[in-house]
């Protein structure tokens, strides 16, 4: 993580009964506990049985630092309580979040194959990334994908994702009508009932393929956010 | 202005090809424009047979392709039809003997000398198909309402277009009663899987049987069903795109509309 305002290595505020101190956790741990002396022995008293509550911002792990440097403050200068911060984001950390997403998309290389047209019999299309079919796939002809298979339209070839071994993968069609669905090692073969025209996807759930309404089961509602994949 | 060359394949076998061969040829030659069928099913001819021109061959289109003869030797006049010429298959030769830069070349010159060149071509995908398919710039697929036909079809259409034709499809041997009882699939179903330009529905029609039986075209019975569809497939494709697609009708279902408008239960 950059950086850029060189803000100085430990600041305390105070707030309600006790204090607050921001700590840059990039610096040594000498240099940390330098600082903290600084502050807190222009405290003085003002520092005994107060709660201190140790921010460290965005910065990720550093437990064993902060732990030390909690025993260091409560032997040091009689603090009664340290804690972190409560987990609720602050709004401008919400908001480095979400350009730090959309970033992620932004730079994101697509790991989809995607397809126009008519896939017709003894047509055979490979990839090891998703694949998604603007179009019909006949009778006759075979998907294999590393990943997902989508298919904005009738799907009626033989069908295999997450080859050859990703029973996570999913299959989609607005008309779900397979001669053969595999996922991962699982197989299950088209069955001749009446034509349902919805949306449909199959996916593995307890070592056999299951086909399901995509409206009603969407399994993708359950994300927060929408992720690259 | 250069004529056309119009490969007719279907994939499956026995499905029509040379029937709409000749029949679409005949109906274009009555239009008035000058048509050479060719027989590319090298070592199974029967265009011949079916038009009636059998005992009339002395050169064929092998010879022609490895230059023993002239276009005008090989081609021979119908014997109703004005302006149609037949270029038969060679009994003998299998279909090996034939190379596609041969066939490209005399498709050319064939474009020169006829408005429109039709190409019967043998059933299946292998070598005696490609070299059909390789002088052609247009294709009809033709196929019979069954899914194994459908399927072979979805197949040949596939390679067309990766050759760069753009296939036009013809429905054959509809059986309306049986569409009606659904044990015969419909053309939208048809069209369904194969979603390329229909050019016309021909009904099962016992006229073809006794048409090739017979070596008169089809076209010039005034009775035929079928003839008639052929008809508006050539009139379809000379030019009257615009012209509408007739569905076969039972003929039950036809008293059932009239007796509708009559007023009658
Ligand atoms: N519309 C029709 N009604 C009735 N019979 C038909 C019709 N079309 C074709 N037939 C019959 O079906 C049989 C096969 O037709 P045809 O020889 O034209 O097919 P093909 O596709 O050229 O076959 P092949 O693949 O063997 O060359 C013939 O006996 C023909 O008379
Ligand atoms: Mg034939």
């Amino acid at each position: 993580m950059i950086n850029f305002d060189s803000a100085a290595p430990v600041r305390l505020k105070g707030v309600g009964d006790g204090f607050w101190i921001t700590l840059d956790p990039s610096h040594s741990e000498e240099v940390l506990k330098s600082e903290i002396d600084k502050l807190f022995g222009n405290l003085k008293h003002l520092a005994i049985n107060a709660s201190v509550v140790i921010d460290v911002g965005d910065a990720k792990g550093h437990d064993d630092l902060l732990e030390r440097l909690k025993s260091y403050l409560i032997n040091t200068f009689e603090i009664s309580k340290v804690s972190r911060p409560p987990e609720k984001r602050s709004i401008p950390t919400e908001r480095i979040r979400q350009r730090d997403l959309s970033k992620g998309w932004n730079h994101h290389r697509s790991d989809v194959l995607m397809l126009r047209g008519i896939v017709r019999s003894g047509q055979k299309i490979e990839s090891r990334k998703h694949i998604i079919i603007m179009g019909d796939v006949n009778p006759g002809s075979e998907i294999s994908a590393g990943g997902d298979i989508i298919v904005l339209g009738r799907l009626a070839g033989k069908v295999h994702a997450g080859f050859p071994e990703d029973e996570s993968s999913i299959i989609f069609a607005l008309e779900f009508r397979p001669t053969l669905v595999r996922i991962g090692k699982t197989t299950a073969s088209g069955i001749d009932e009446e034509v349902r025209i919805k949306p449909e996807y199959a996916c593995v759930e307890n070592n056999a393929i299951i086909v399901k309404d995509y409206m009603k089961t969407n399994p993708f509602r359950k994300m927060p956010w929408p992720e690259a994949i | 202005m250069e004529g056309k060359v119009i490969v007719v394949t279907s994939g499956k076998g026995g499905v029509g090809k040379t029937t709409a061969t000749s029949s679409i040829g005949a109906a274009l030659a009555l239009e008035g424009k000058r048509v050479a069928i060719v027989d590319m099913d090298i070592g199974l001819r029967n265009l011949d047979v079916v038009m009636g021109l059998e005992n009339r061959i002395v050169f064929n289109i092998v010879d022609v392709v490895l230059g023993k003869c002239k276009i005008s030797q090989a081609a021979i006049r119908d014997r109703r039809i004005e302006n149609l010429f037949l270029i038969p298959a060679s009994q003998s030769d299998n279909k090996d003997v034939l190379s596609s830069a041969g066939v490209e070349r005399v498709a050319n010159e064939l474009r020169k000398e006829f408005d429109y060149v039709i190409m019967d071509s043998p059933a299946g995908i292998e070598r005696g198909f490609q070299n059909a398919v390789v002088g052609a710039n247009e294709a009809i697929v033709i196929c019979t309402p069954d899914v194994s036909s459908v399927r072979d079809a979805d197949r040949v259409i596939g390679i067309l277009y990766s050759r760069s034709l753009t296939p036009k499809l013809v429905v054959n041997r509809i059986e309306p009663a049986r569409v009606e009882r659904g044990e015969m699939l419909s053309y939208e179903d048809v069209l369904e899987v194969l979603s390329i330009e229909l050019l016309g529905l021909v009904p099962m029609d016992e006229h073809v049987l006794i048409s090739s039986n017979t070596g008169t075209p089809l076209v010039l019975q005034n009775d035929s069903k079928a003839g008639h569809a052929f008809k508006r497939i050539a009139r379809r494709l000379n030019g009257e795109a615009d012209l509408p697609i007739e569905v076969p009708t039972h003929k039950n279902s036809m008293w059932k509309k009239i007796s509708k408008t009559l007023g009658f239960k």
